[in-house]
């Protein structure tokens, strides 16, 4: 698949940086253009922020995830207790960062 | 699917994730090398081991920047030295660069999580 | 080849250095996320308007 040249790929792997990444996510859709995020590692904290259901709504539900084993591994559950905003087919593995590289013509790491 | 060059830079002892990001990104056909700034090394348990001899088997490469690399890892677990100028050259023919998780601590970790 | 650094937060010597090396003989740009309230739109439009963004711890 050739990236889509009006599409941004965000990799989260800072557990600090949420008001960014929202930011530049509304700024994208303003552009009109669309956003592809993965979290992974520490930065899946961040699915408990308020602002990540925020994002979750600006991003079409296959372009948005986190990575479960990370989730896990922080002592987090993934079946009880899904991050609000993600359903569990978001739930992820390092595979999406993959497909992140693959779609997305432009990309930033947060 | 064109295979992408990822360098993966890690400045910070708890970020050592990154290598097992950059296998990730093996196993989907690219190209991962995992960068290990400023000796912030992680404890070579075997998953840790068995990642980084994988990443070489899938033509990717681990490196330490900055900071002599163990020599005495398990058989097949190799760590390369490379310096910051060699680093900067090779990575201008990078596809993409992840600075991973966050930067170096000021401070050396305190013995609750020191081992 | 148009690159794009952005730095989360005051770059170190290291990153100075590897800086220096990825912008030479490029056109190269940088945006400061650590300064003040960041204008998202203008690091969008400087994203789509480079080859390539490294974001920096």
């Amino acid at each position: 698949m050739a990236a889509d040249p009006n599409k941004l790929g965000i990799f989260v792997t800072s557990p600090q940086h949420m008001r960014h990444i929202l930011g530049i996510a509304k700024a994208a859709v303003r552009a009109d253009k669309k956003v592809m995020v993965f979290f992974t590692f520490k930065s899946i904290h961040l699915t408990k922020n308020p602002l990540f259901y925020e994002l979750s709504q600006l991003c079409a539900v296959e372009d948005i995830a986190i990575c479960a084993d990370s989730y896990i591994c922080e002592g987090f559950d993934n079946v009880n207790d899904v991050p609000r905003g993600l359903i569990d087919k978001q739930m992820r593995t390092q595979a999406f960062h993959g497909a992140i590289l693959d779609e997305c013509a432009k990309y930033i790491v947060m | 699917m064109e295979s992408l060059k990822v360098y993966i830079l890690i400045a910070n002892r708890v970020y050592n994730d990154g290598i097992r990001s950059g296998l990730g990104l093996a196993v989907e056909n690219h190209y991962a090398f995992p960068v290990i700034m400023n000796g912030e090394f992680p404890r070579f348990s075997n998953y840790m081991s068995e990642n980084i001899a994988w990443i070489a088997d899938m033509e990717g490469q681990v490196f330490s920047c900055g900071a002599e690399a163990p020599t005495d890892l398990p058989e097949g677990t190799e760590i390369a030295n490379i310096s910051l100028e060699e680093l900067g050259e090779r990575m201008r023919e990078a596809d993409f660069i992840i600075p991973y998780g966050l930067p170096k601590q000021s401070h050396e970790p305190p013995a609750a999580c020191s081992e | 080849m148009k690159i794009l650094q952005v730095y989360k937060s005051e770059p170190t010597e290291d990153v100075k250095k590897l800086v220096e090396i990825l912008n030479r003989d490029r056109v190269a740009d940088e945006f400061k996320l650590y300064i003040g309230e960041p204008n998202y739109d203008i690091l969008v439009q400087k994203i789509f308007a480079n080859d390539k963004t490294v974001c920096w711890w």
